[in-house]
């Protein structure tokens, strides 16, 4: 209480200084080796940030689901379903297709959430498992053999003004995200609902809807994902979006929003992002073996959050 | 006179450099019901908290028969006997009433928790606070609210206590089980036991305590026997000010408008086994009051009416809609708006964790946005307006919602509702738990609503509220109105009498 962070914005400031220590541990370790700098040339961080662009996506509509208290498990196969679903398609009906497989997952997740009142992580789940098998019969278990369109490729792969499409389509999502939760009736009832749902509904909000509303919006990000992972690697494939679970939780939560809801700032998220995103390239660039950046992985975002501080005291 | 058996000397507290106490002296004795008197926010929890090891002083020492002591937590003061009952209840819903009696010592055999022995135990402490009813494997979420209190006491006292703290303990209290307790105070206190009773009703206090100390602004005032101030002396002292009449006068006729055709109507209203067959009436400018005993149906009416329960039946007609509205956002959007103040500000009424500002705006976001985007300068106007209108003791509206007093954080939660101008107003006892002070002010709220034209259905468990406030009063009794009184006829004996179903049957 001494300090004049507010806690709120406190494991945002933690998480920024954590990314410079791992920039200037991770040049302190090139310079010592190779003599060069290689992680402060723009070239470099774009790079990152273009990959760290899917899961960016995917952490922003995780954030808006965990804001409510609930979680959403689906979004693994969410992605990888509306990028089967775009290159099985082609053509200009792609993008949308993919899209509305993303409303179609989200309406259905909102749906076992808010309505038959299933915990959101059971639903979530099942409607992921249901989606890998749905997506093993329709190709047989085979990656498939459809390409990326052009635009997929566009979004993915080209730039604009000099700046990667994908990291362009990264900032507009995070800015409708943002202008959602801080300006809209809808964003500032999703942390009314996941502060304390009964005192929501009872204020006559449509907790509902925005339960729906959230999942809805984690499925859409999801998919966007999908169409430019897809782009990215040319074609959709199996279990292409394994990899984004749980980095996508973690960077929501690393970034300060409370696990069980109500609290958190998309900027935090986006912070938590680039901090995942730069560990595991530094660590890499360290030629850590795997087994030792799983070790340092996992053991970071554990210490992140004790330094946090567990602030939630059950007493007032 | 006996020895104090605990004793403050110069204890100082500060939250982020606020003063929540400062330098207080204050004895207790053995033997004694002592009461501690003061607005909220006047020190009295932060007291009380230190002495049951939640907080722990600043500066100052705290003496237990004598000795110094600190206590690092709520067990290790609970180990030298000083147990408290909070405000907020500490029991956990899930668990049964006898897992939660014995929950921090239960009784155990070969190192696993004796069941038989629990349920005994519970039924004993049970059938001292004289609720043999309470099933002690019930669990405690079935509960209502006056029942839980009693659970809670009884877990109290099966800790020995030599300190009992009572903090707003009677607040949730029905009529029946507040006599039970001040029977079992009066037991403890000849037993040697203090007990420290925090209450905001005087008659309480009055009745119950043989001292009494009052504080304001983190200070003891003074402390004295009963009967040595007068009850004006002592809001006085408590408040630092002279005070006006308690109630704001009613209107000297019954308003014009009781010839309008009501507001809000009611016929036969159902639901389940708690509502059967409600009629009443309601119409602009009136405050009509609920009584009766607790849990006779009087939340669930308002519930009802306000669209959270599902399956009520009946005829409800509000302005000119036919129907209930089927949920509380179409209450407050339908053409003649409906406000609720909910039973448990902390639960219902308020998103705790969230700040001041988006508490109050949590019920009108549709007025303050131009399309999907709120508008800031209309939102910032709403909650300035809101803010002084209820003269909200507030830093800044960005502060959390929770660090207010209970006075002002129930006065946010009727705030958020005055934002939308609603037409018909539900209040589930809005002044439970809150000072006198506070209170004042919410009476002539309502009255100043009413006379704006507002339909006012208030339901309320202090019966001088309902004396005070109401132009008219119906006693709800298992689920049925069995009484209508008006004006100057209601009186105390009146309520009373109804509210026991007596000789009205006919009625």
């Amino acid at each position: 209480m001494r300090m004049s962070i507010s806690t709120e914005n406190r494991p945002i400031v933690i998480a920024s200084l954590f990314i410079v220590v791992i920039l200037i541990a991770g040049t302190a370790y090139t310079l010592s080796t190779t003599g060069t700098a290689p992680l402060l040339s723009a070239n470099y961080l774009l790079q990152q940030l273009q990959t760290g662009s899917f899961l960016g996506i995917c952490a922003a509509g995780m954030m808006m689901v965990i804001l409510l208290g609930h979680i959403d498990l689906s979004i693994p196969w969410t992605l990888t379903a509306a990028a089967m679903t775009a290159t099985a398609v082609g053509g200009d009906l792609a993008l949308p297709t993919a899209l509305a497989v993303g409303l179609a997952v989200g309406l259905l997740n909102g749906f076992g959430v808010a309505y038959l009142r299933i915990p959101s992580m059971i639903f979530t789940l099942g409607v992921d498992t249901v989606l890998r098998g749905l997506m093993v019969a329709q190709t047989g278990g085979f990656a498939p053999q459809d390409k990326a369109t052009p635009l997929m490729l566009f979004l993915a792969k080209d730039k604009i003004l000099g700046i990667p499409a994908a990291i362009v389509v990264w900032a507009a999502v995070s800015l409708i995200i943002m202008l959602v939760l801080t300006r809209t009736g809808f964003g500032r009832s999703i942390y009314a609902t996941g502060s304390r749902e009964r005192a929501a509904y009872l204020s006559g909000i449509r907790t509902r809807s925005v339960i729906i509303g959230a999942f809805v919006v984690s499925s859409l990000c999801a998919a966007i994902a999908g169409v430019l992972l897809a782009g990215y690697s040319a074609k959709a494939y199996q279990g292409m979006g394994n990899a984004f679970l749980l980095p996508a939780i973690a960077a929501v939560v690393l970034g300060g929003t409370h696990i069980l809801g109500g609290k958190g700032r998309y900027i935090g998220t986006l912070i938590g992002v680039i901090l995942i995103v730069l560990l595991n390239s530094v660590l890499s660039i360290m030629q850590m073996p795997e087994a030792g950046r799983q070790i340092i992985y996992g053991s970071v975002i554990i210490g992140m959050l004790l330094v946090y501080g567990r602030n939630q005291r059950v007493t007032s | 006179m006996t020895e104090a058996i605990v004793e403050y000397r110069g204890i100082s507290k500060f939250f982020a450099g606020i003063r929540a106490l400062e330098g207080v002296d204050f004895k207790c004795r053995s033997g004694s019901i002592h009461a501690i008197l003061g607005e909220n926010g006047a020190g009295k929890s932060t007291m009380i908290k230190i002495m049951s090891g939640v907080l722990q002083p600043d500066e100052g020492t705290i003496l237990l028969e004598g000795k110094p002591v600190t206590f690092s937590s709520p067990q290790a003061a609970n180990e030298a006997g000083i147990v408290c009952m909070f405000q907020e209840l500490s029991l956990v819903p899930d668990l049964s009433v006898a897992d939660n009696i014995s929950i921090s010592h239960p009784p155990r055999r070969f190192g696993l928790i004796d069941r038989r022995a629990q349920v005994r135990r519970a039924e004993e402490l049970l059938a001292r606070v004289r609720c043999e009813d309470i099933d002690p494997n019930a669990l405690v979420r079935e509960l209502s609210l006056s029942r839980r209190q009693m659970v809670e006491i009884a877990k109290a006292l099966g800790r020995d206590p030599k300190v009992l703290i009572l903090d707003e303990a009677t607040s949730a209290l029905t009529t029946r089980d507040v006599q039970t307790v001040y029977d079992l105070l009066g037991d403890l206190r000849d037993k040697g036991v203090a007990s420290l009773f925090i209450s905001h009703r005087m008659h309480e206090v009055d009745a119950l305590c043989d001292t009494l100390s009052v504080f304001r602004n983190g200070q003891h005032i003074e402390t004295f026997a009963k009967g040595e101030r007068s009850e004006g002396e002592i809001v006085r002292l408590m408040i630092g000010r002279d005070v006006e009449a308690q109630f704001p006068p009613r209107p000297p006729q019954p308003p014009e408008t009781l010839r309008d055709a009501p507001l809000l109507s009611v016929k036969g209203l159902k639901w389940g086994k708690r509502l059967n067959g409600i009629d009443l009436d309601v119409r602009r400018g009136e405050i009509v009051g609920l009584g009766g005993l607790d849990g006779q149906g009087q939340k669930e009416l308002l519930l009802a009416l306000f669209g959270v329960l599902r399956d009520v039946e009946g005829d409800v007609r509000i302005g000119d809609a036919k129907g209930i509205p089927s949920s509380p956002a179409a209450a407050k959007s339908a053409a003649t708006r409906l406000a609720l103040v909910p039973e448990d500000r902390k639960t219902e009424g308020l998103m705790l964790g969230m700040s001041i500002a988006d508490n109050l705006l949590a019920a009108s976001f549709a007025n303050i946005s131009s399309g999907p985007f709120i508008n800031p300068k209309k939102a910032q106007a709403e909650i300035l307006s809101g803010i002084s209108k209820l003269q909200i003791k507030a830093g800044s509206p960005a502060d959390p919602v929770m660090t207010l007093s209970g006075g002002n954080q129930q006065k946010v939660v009727i705030a958020k509702w005055l934002m939308i101008n609603p037409d018909v107003i539900l209040l589930n006892d809005p002044t439970r738990g809150i000072d006198v002070g506070t209170k004042q002010e919410i009476y002539k709220l309502m009255r100043s609503l009413a006379n704006e034209g507002k339909a006012i259905l208030f339901y309320s468990s202090d019966y001088a509220e309902l004396i005070g406030c109401c132009d008219r009063v119906s006693v709800l009794y298992a689920g049925r109105v069995v009484s209508e009184q008006e004006g100057d006829a209601i009186t105390e004996e009146s309520l009373v009498a109804a509210s026991l179903n007596i000789g009205i049957e006919a009625a």
